[in-house]
C-alpha cells in the first residue's frame, strides 16, 4: 500500500476542516524525563477501552517516561486481545490490570474455562495465586495499589438514612423486597445476584438490566424504579448523585486492586521500570482513582492532563 | 479484605456545557480540535487505504471470474462469506497474523469491500449490450482494447455506484477498528459513550465524511462519463 499517497489524499480531503483548527499547534512535548535517568528505550502500555483504563495508561506512561523510557499507550477492546501478546512481549510490555480479573484470566488460559476459581476477597492471597500463574506465563505482577475497582452496590442517601444502612448486611437485615438495576449477567453471577441472596440474604424480586453503572442505572435509582444499583467502587457518579455505596462487609467481592502486569523477560532487561510503577501503587487509593475518573468522566478534562497533574501533585515526577 | 466505601470527590467541577454533559457544546470543539483532527485524518486514511486495497484485489478477481465462468460462483460466494464474519471477530482473527497496527483494520475493511466491489464490476461488465461487443469485435477490437475502450466505459455507472456503497460502508465500519485503538472517529465514540458532545461530534463527522466522499465520487463519475450528461441534454432538447 502506498501509505504516503493515502496520507496525502487524506490530508487533502480534510484540509478545509483542518484550517479551522490550524491555530492550535500540536504540543506533544512530553520531555518529562528525570535528570540522570538512563534511556530505557520504547515501551508500550496496554489497557482497556473505558475512562478508568484511559487514566491508568497515562499514569503509567508518565512514570515510565520520567524513568527514561519512551512510552506509548494502547487502549484495546478487551483483555483477550492483549493477553497472549503481553506474554510474548513483542507488542506490549506492560498492562494496567486488576488483581482477581487477571488472576482468573490466567487461570482460565492455563487450566481451561472450567478451572476452579483461585482469586478471592483477600488481596494478599490472590496476589500469591496471581504470581504463580503469571510466572508460568512469562509475566510478573508488580506491587498492587490499595485502589480497587470492584462490584459495588449503592442506594440513595435518603433510603440509606431512613433505614440506617451502611453495609450490605444491614440491607439484608431489613428483609425488604428489593429491585436491583445491574449488568445483564448479574442475576446468575456468584459475585452479584446469587451472592447477594446467598451471602447477604437480599430478597431481590426483580433485576433491571441497565448495565454496570452508567446513565441508565443512575436514572433507575434516582427515579425510584429500583432500590439498589450496581456500580464500580471507583465510579465517581456514585458520589456525584448522592448515592451511598454499601460496604461489602462479608467479603463477597474478589479483590480487584489495580496491579501492573509486566512481561518478565522485558522487566529483567529494564529493572528500573519496577521502582517507577511501584511508586504509584504505594500512593494510589480508591478515593484518588474515583477523583481522577471524575475529572475525566464528569469534569471532561483530558486523561493525559489529569494523569500528569496527579503524578506531579504526589511528587512522583521529581 | 479491603473495605469498600463511597469515595468522596475532593474536586469540584466548573459549571459549563462539558460538565453539564450537553449534546451541543462549543467548549468541546475549542478544547478537542486537535483530537478531532487526528481522528478524522486517521479515519479518512483508513477508508481510502481499505477501499484502494479492495479495488486492487477486486479488479483482478472480477476479471478472472468473468474469464473463467466456473470461478464466478466461488469468487462471489467467498467474498460474500467474508462479509458475514462479524467485524469484531474478523479483527481478532487477523491480529495474530497482521499485528496490532492500522494495517489490520485496513486489511479487514478491504476484505469487506470485496463483496460490493466484485459484484459491482461483474454486474457492470454483464450490462454491456452484446450487440455493442459484437460491433466492436467487427471493427477489429482485441480483448484488451475491447475491455478498456468499450466495456469499462459502459460498465462505469454500475461500477461507480458499487464503489460509492463500498466507500460509505467503509466510513461506518472504520469505527469498529476502535477495538484495536485504530477506529478514527470511532475511538472518540467508544472512549466514553456517555460523553454526549464527543459522541455527537464523532457521529456527525462520520456522516459528513460519508456524504463528502460520496459527493467526490459522484463528481468523479460525471467527469469520467461525460456522454451520460450529453445524452440527457440531447434528450431534453428533443423532448
Amino acid at each position: 500500500m502506498k501509505k504516503t499517497l493515502v496520507r496525502r489524499l487524506a490530508i487533502a480531503l480534510v484540509a478545509p476542516l483542518m484550517l479551522a483548527a490550524a491555530a492550535c499547534g500540536s504540543s506533544d512535548d512530553d520531555g518529562a524525563k528525570a535528570a540522570g535517568a538512563v534511556d530505557g528505550g520504547p515501551v508500550t502500555i496496554v489497557g482497556q477501552d473505558f475512562p478508568e483504563a484511559d487514566v491508568l495508561v497515562y499514569l503509567y506512561k508518565g512514570l515510565l517516561d520520567h524513568a527514561g523510557f519512551q512510552a506509548s499507550v494502547k487502549n484495546l477492546g478487551g483483555r483477550d486481545l492483549y493477553l497472549d501478546p503481553l506474554k510474548a512481549g513483542t507488542d506490549f510490555q506492560v498492562s494496567t490490570d486488576y488483581l482477581s480479573s487477571m488472576t482468573e484470566a490466567l487461570n482460565r488460559a492455563a487450566n481451561g474455562d472450567t478451572a476452579p476459581v483461585v482469586a478471592s476477597n483477600d488481596p494478599a492471597a490472590t496476589l500469591v495465586e496471581l504470581n504463580k500463574l503469571a510466572a508460568a506465563a512469562g509475566l510478573t505482577a508488580l506491587k498492587p495499589a490499595e485502589a480497587q475497582d470492584a462490584n459495588g452496590f449503592a442506594v440513595t442517601k435518603e433510603f440509606a438514612e431512613a433505614n440506617n444502612l451502611t453495609s450490605l448486611s444491614d440491607l439484608g437485615a431489613l428483609g425488604q423486597d428489593l429491585k436491583l438495576a445491574a449488568a445483564p449477567d448479574c442475576k446468575k453471577r456468584p459475585d452479584c445476584g446469587v451472592g447477594l441472596a446467598g451471602t447477604y440474604g437480599l430478597k431481590i424480586t426483580e433485576f433491571l438490566k441497565t448495565g454496570f453503572g452508567g446513565n441508565d442505572t443512575v436514572d433507575a435509582l434516582k427515579k425510584g424504579e429500583v432500590t439498589v444499583g450496581q456500580f464500580g467502587t471507583s465510579d465517581p457518579v456514585v458520589e456525584k448523585n448522592g448515592f451511598v455505596l454499601l460496604t461489602d462487609d462479608k467479603g463477597l467481592q474478589n479483590a480487584e486492586n489495580l496491579v501492573p502486569i509486566v512481561n518478565t523477560a522485558w522487566l529483567k532487561e529494564h529493572p528500573q521500570a519496577e521502582a517507577a510503577l511501584d511508586a504509584l501503587s504505594a500512593v494510589l487509593t480508591t478515593e484518588d482513582l474515583a477523583t481522577l475518573i471524575g475529572q475525566v468522566a464528569i469534569g471532561r478534562e483530558k486523561a493525559p492532563d489529569v494523569a500528569q497533574a496527579y503524578l506531579e501533585a504526589k511528587g512522583l515526577l521529581k | 479484605m479491603v473495605p469498600q466505601f463511597a469515595p468522596p470527590l475532593d474536586v469540584t467541577f466548573g459549571d459549563n456545557c462539558l460538565t453539564r454533559n450537553e449534546w451541543i457544546c462549543g467548549k468541546y470543539y475549542e478544547t478537542r480540535s486537535e483530537e478531532l483532527q487526528t481522528a478524522l485524518v486517521q479515519h479518512v486514511e483508513t477508508v481510502l487505504a481499505s477501499v484502494l486495497l479492495g479495488l486492487v484485489i477486486a479488479i483482478p478477481l472480477a476479471l478472472l471470474a468473468r474469464r473463467y465462468r466456473t470461478l464466478e460462483g466461488i469468487v462471489v460466494g467467498a467474498t460474500t462469506a467474508i462479509y458475514t464474519i462479524p467485524s469484531l471477530a474478523l479483527f481478532s482473527l487477523l491480529v495474530p497474523y497482521t499485528g496490532f497496527g492500522l494495517r489490520t483494520v485496513v486489511i479487514g475493511l478491504g476484505l469487506y469491500s470485496l463483496t460490493i466491489l466484485v459484484r459491482a464490476i461483474l454486474d457492470g461488465l454483464a450490462a454491456v449490450p452484446a450487440d455493442v461487443r459484437e460491433s466492436a469485435r467487427g471493427m477489429g477490437y482485441g480483448p484488451a482494447r475491447m475491455l478498456w475502450r468499450v466495456e469499462v466505459p459502459l460498465a462505469l455507472p454500475a461500477f461507480m455506484s458499487g464503489l460509492r456503497v463500498a466507500t460509505v460502508s467503509a466510513v461506518a465500519l472504520t469505527t469498529v477498528g476502535s477495538i484495536l485503538d485504530y477506529g478514527g472517529l470511532g475511538d472518540l465514540i467508544i472512549e466514553d459513550s456517555t460523553f454526549k458532545a464527543q459522541v455527537l461530534a464523532g457521529s456527525v463527522l462520520c456522516v459528513a465524511l460519508a456524504v463528502a466522499l460520496d459527493v467526490v465520487l459522484v463528481v468523479l463519475q460525471r467527469l469520467l462519463t461525460p456522454w451520460a450528461r450529453a445524452g440527457r441534454r440531447t434528450k431534453a432538447v428533443v423532448g
